[in-house]
């Protein structure tokens, strides 16, 4: 916060990259800083700090975003140790609900991209495809909150929705063809029905921008 | 019409009197009957009608069904008119509000989809509450206004209070109208649950805002004060919460006592109805709203309802209530009609309907306008122009208002007669010519549609993998929002309610996503019989001899399941080892046992009970049939499309196919790709097995079944001790055919991972037998030509050869069979036992290839590597399979 305000242009920096208004930016600061407890970067024991996510089944797979260097943009692969501020917006920024003033091209790349934050987090080695284990993996943990459901159901249920995805994206397959994953291809194509501008972003980056200006 | 009966003796008014005083031997008892048979044959005309609208297909897809209604309506009342001279059949304001309203109402609350309801709930609270207020008092302001300018006839005598009471019950959007004409367009969820939503909660404010007006008028407007005023702001909130609270009141006991009907299950549905419409009452007997309590009751019960509920009492719940709210909302619509051509209670009065219509439409919206300005700064999804257009459009009056202007007392509302003709003409221009031209409308504007596709597992999944990533990123961004509520509520429902108001067991299992599958299996597995199981199932069914014995090699194959947790010991080939001579009789015992103690056993079950829905044979039957089928159809699927659709390493398995092709093409004596089958049993229990087209069905069918379910075959078939106790002991437990059959040859003793894979079929068909009764042989080929590997139907191979093939190890038992049979023409084919023992081992390494093909998917291991040979651990993967289809449709 104090920074903020010695640092003007970097804030207004910031803003342009991000999409961010400078009332937000200054709000996930002071969030920043109270999850990095006053450090300039945050750590993943950082995370520990925020009680209400301990109960979130894919708490690490959520964590783990925040330090993806494909969500950060900076690598195509591999993972931070720490994240800074800056790199703290850019994942913040996946966020964001859509602008009235968004023309069809801008939706699309909005989409797209977070569309790609979601398959990054499936995509957990990198490989461009979500494989059956990894789909898996994803599974069990969206259901570790129901300790009945066993792991088996797990698996089936990861199964099923291998194959369904496998005859979602490729329909009729040859006979020797395999499919090995989903790629990020097959995941825009299974979320095609899906208006997920409309879900994937949080309210309160939205709120501040509008109460403003009124 | 009636026989004489006990009260009937007694010669009732309207009676035309029997040929003889004394004791008449018929008597005409209209009177007795009238009020019901009215009701039973309105609601007949007016199914009857559904059935001449739906006839042609051109006219519903323009015209809405409610207008046809009403237009029918319209032409019965004038028959009746013409014919009675006045008009009879009214629509009552207390039937109206007793009877056909709530299940309407009830059916709308309990399938709202509860999530969307939610989640837009800020914006149906705006539009309903403020919005119909600010129908109610500027369309009556207005009124009022015209009439103050003298533009309206003298008789229309009203004050400022009068027009205000008529603005309150002619501005609320009417949910039975809406509710008839957006089913039919079909816009998307969101606009449909806001539009949907508020006509549901205005309902509050409506009945608030006329009674307060009501009583105000009948005060007289002189007498009315400062505290009457506040005590109508205080009631509003007082009725709708009240109402609300009711309903929640009542789902909860409602959950609660669906919790403890196991044992009674015949009457679970009558529960959900009767606390329904118990919470309905209690609301409107202490004058809450009505509508609201309904409402939230079925939004709120359902969750756990559905969970506690059996399977069939769920169908009789959607199918009573659906049934129940179309006929009310059909007969709403044509009594609508009927009572519009009773003039008696006409007085048309230009300036007031034209006013009328004109200021309910525009300021709907200028309010919707207005207030979508305001919520779309709250909005994550902003409303944009195209939905304010239908938002403002879709303003439907109805059948409420219309009881509501009849229900006005005409001493104290002087100008009632207006207000009824004024409503009547708005309710039929909102329904006639808004319903009509709405579907036009939305096409022209190209408003999002909701695409109606089947959900999926994969959506199900990244939608709830979304809420929990956004709750997250609340969590992170510090902001107790929306989602982060609703993720505590569902933290608490989950630890608390559900506890409490489910069942045991389906508190365990219920989890959404779990839900999701197993609705996507079940699908799966109607369309599969849908698509052609019902070919071989009618054939069956119409064998006399079947259904005992196909529910007793079902009902032994199921219990040998459970019995045996994995079902190991269908691994056939593993039992020869333990076969005697003594075996082999006492198989044949078993079989000349269970087939004869059978059928008396099932004539007890054919009983009837009032209470319990006893499973009835044909219905067992249809069971069986159905899951035979389903398991034939699988190994259909499997063995052609998903070993090589989904497998992982595709050109070793191709490679690795076709040599098994070649091999199988070699031992030609097999035309079809048939799961090992034990030939020497089939011999000796011929009789069965041969008549039984079925058991041999399902005796495929549990081969497969075994990797469908993933049994692990290895461990158990390697332990020959063990599964040699298995196989006796399934004797004993059930004996049926399949369990017993001895393997031909000892090399699957060595080789006891063969039992693996019924999907192999195809390649080890070397050494087993063929059994295809003629009724099958075209689902057969299905399988097998797709498997290429021998496609001549199972009748080329003649019977004789096989028999002889067969002679040494054989009793007469085929023979015999045949003879009793004959009718069947079932073709037998038995495979040289020469070549079963020759089955080389060769021949199982090329198995053990094969096993990543059977098991496409699983045939990673936990690095990512193919695993050749199927372990325990990952065997059961193989459950997936249940639903082929999604591969099929692909």
């Amino acid at each position: 916060m104090g920074s903020s305000h010695s640092m003007p242009e970097e804030i207004q920096e910031l803003a342009d990259k991000t999409g961010f208004t400078l009332e937000q930016i200054e709000h996930l600061h002071r969030r920043f800083r109270q999850i990095s407890g006053d450090q300039p970067t945050i750590r993943k024991e950082s995370f520990d700090r925020i009680p209400d996510l301990e109960f979130n089944p894919i708490r690490s797979k959520i964590v783990r975003a925040f330090f993806d260097k494909r969500n950060l943009r900076q690598a195509p692969s591999g993972l931070a140790d720490e994240i800074n501020f800056e790199d703290f917006l850019t994942i913040m920024s996946y966020f964001r609900p859509i602008e009235m003033n968004m023309d069809e091209e801008q939706l699309d790349h909005f989409r797209k991209e977070k569309l790609k934050f979601l398959f990054h987090m499936y995509d957990s080695d990198n490989d461009g495809k979500i494989t059956l284990l990894e789909y898996r993996k994803v599974v069990e943990e969206l259901l570790s909150r129901n300790p009945h459901l066993e792991k088996e159901s797990a698996r089936s249920i990861a199964d099923g929705a291998m194959m369904e995805a496998a005859s979602i994206c490729v329909g009729q397959m040859e006979p020797d063809q395999v499919y090995e994953g989903i790629t990020f291809e097959d995941f825009l194509k299974m979320w095609q029905g899906i208006d997920i501008n409309t879900k994937m972003h949080v309210r309160f980056l939205n709120m501040e921008p509008i109460a403003h200006c009124h | 019409m009636q026989p004489p009966t006990g009260p009937a003796l007694a010669p009732a008014p309207g009676s035309s009197p029997g040929p003889a005083p004394g004791s008449p031997l018929l008597r005409w008892q209209w009177r007795e009957v009238q009020a019901p048979c009215l009701v039973a044959g309105w609601i007949l005309v007016a199914s009857l009608a559904k059935i001449v609208f739906q006839l042609s297909r051109k006219v519903t897809s323009v015209v809405p069904e409610s207008c046809l209604l009403i237009l029918l309506g319209l032409g019965l009342g004038g028959i009746v008119l013409a014919i009675a001279k006045r008009a009879e059949y009214q629509l009552e304001p207390s039937l109206f509000f007793l009877f056909l309203l709530p299940p309407i109402v009830l059916d709308s609350g309990y399938f709202m989809p509860s999530r969307l309801f939610f989640d837009n709930l800020g914006a149906i609270l705006t539009y309903a509450v403020i919005g119909t207020l600010w129908n109610s008092f500027t369309t009556g302001a207005a009124l009022w206004g015209v009439k103050q300018a003298g533009l309206m006839d003298k008789g229309v005598e009203a004050g400022l209070m009068d027009f205000l009471l008529f603005g309150s019950l002619i501005s609320a959007v009417d949910p039975v109208a809406v509710l008839a004409v957006f089913e039919e367009v079909h816009i998307n969820e969101t606009l449909f649950i806001i539009v949907f939503g508020e006509s549901l909660l205005n309902d509050a404010v409506t009945v608030v805002l006329y009674k307060v007006f009501n009583s105000f008028v009948e005060m007289g407007p002189a007498h009315v004060q400062a505290t009457d005023y506040l005590k109508g702001v205080a009631s509003f909130f007082v009725v709708s919460l009240g109402g609300a609270a009711v309903g929640l009141l009542f789902a909860f006991l409602l959950a609660l006592i669906t919790r403890f009907t196991k044992r009674v299950r015949i009457i679970e549905p009558l529960f959900v109805f009767l606390l329904a419409y118990m919470a309905y009452l209690a609301a409107e007997m202490v004058s809450l709203s009505s509508i609201l309590a309904v409402t939230f009751c079925g939004i709120c019960c359902k969750k756990y309802v559905e969970a506690n509920i059996s399977r069939k009492s769920r169908t009789t719940v959607k199918y009573t209530m659906k049934t129940l709210a179309s006929s009310s909302e059909t007969v709403i619509f044509m009594f609508l009609g009927i009572s519009a051509v009773d003039t008696s209670k006409w007085a048309w009065d230009t300036a007031l309907v034209l006013g009328t219509l004109l200021f309910i439409l525009l300021f709907r919206a200028v309010g919707v306008i207005l207030q979508t300005w305001v919520l779309n700064c709250f909005r994550l999804t902003p409303l944009d122009r195209i939905d304010q257009v239908v938002m403002s459009y879709g303003g439907l009056r109805g059948a409420v208002a219309f009881a509501l202007v009849i229900l006005l007392d005409g001493a104290k509302v002087r100008a009632k007669d207006y207000f009824v003709a004024t409503t009547i003409v708005v309710v039929f221009f909102t329904v006639l010519v808004q319903g009509l031209t709405i579907k036009p409308l939305v096409k022209w504007l190209k408003v999002k549609r909701s695409d109606h596709h089947k959900p999926t597992l994969n959506e199900e999944l990244h939608e709830h993998a979304f809420d929990h990533i956004l709750a997250a990123v609340e969590d992170v961004v510090g902001h107790h929002g929306y989602r982060y509520w609703r993720d505590k509520w569902e933290q608490f429902d989950k630890r608390y309610l559900s506890q409490l108001l489910m069942r045991k067991s389906a508190y365990r299992l219920k989890d959404e996503i779990w839900d999701v599958y197993c609705k996507l299996n079940i699908r799966d597995a109607i369309s599969f019989v849908d698509q052609g199981g019902h070919v071989l199932s009618a054939s069956r069914l119409t064998l006399p001899s079947m259904p005992s014995r196909t529910s007793m090699s079902e009902s032994s194959v199921t219990n040998l399941l459970r019995e045996s947790g994995s079902g190991a010991c269908l691994d056939l080939q593993v039992i020869d080892t333990v076969r005697s001579r003594r075996d082999k009789e006492d198989a044949v015992m078993h079989h000349v046992l269970c087939g004869s103690l059978y059928k008396p056993r099932r004539r007890y079950k054919a009983s009837y009970s009032r209470h319990f829905i006893s499973p009835s044979t044909q219905e067992r039957q249809d069971k069986e049939i159905f899951q035979q089928n389903m398991k034939r159809r699988l190994e259909t699927f499997k063995s052609t499309k998903h070993n090589v659709r989904s497998a992982k390493s595709k050109a070793r398995l191709k490679k690795d196919g076709r040599k098994k092709q070649k091999k199988s093409v070699a031992n030609t004596e097999l035309p079809n790709g048939k799961p090992p089958r034990s030939v020497n049993w089939q011999q000796t229990a011929a009789v069965l097995v041969a008549v039984d087209s079925d058991s041999e069905e399902s005796d495929s069918s549990e081969t497969e079944k075994e990797d469908d379910e993933g049994i692990v075959f290895i461990a158990r078939a390697a332990d020959e001790i063990l599964q040699g106790k298995k196989a006796s002991g399934s004797l004993d437990i059930c004996p049926s055919p399949r369990i017993i059959p001895p393997s031909p040859t000892s090399a699957e003793k060595e080789l006891p991972w063969k039992g693996d894979r019924g999907d192999l079929a195809v390649y080890i068909s070397s050494e087993t037998t063929k059994i295809v009764p003629v009724d099958m042989q075209t689902a057969w080929k299905q399988s097998i030509s797709s498997l290429e590997s021998v496609a001549s139907p199972p009748g080329a191979e003649p019977g004789p050869h096989a028999k002889t093939v067969a002679g040494p190890v054989l009793d007469e038992g085929p023979k015999l069979e045949r003879q009793m049979m004959p009718e069947q023409r079932i073709c037998f084919q038995f495979p040289n036992p020469l070549l079963r023992s020759s089955r080389p081992q060769s021949d199982s390494s090329l198995e053990r290839t094969e096993q990543p093909e059977l098991q496409p998917l699983m045939a990673l291991d936990e690095h990512g590597r193919m695993s050749t040979s199927a372990g325990p651990s990952n065997s059961r993967w193989l459950i997936q399979f249940n639903r082929p289809t999604r591969f099929s449709d692909g």
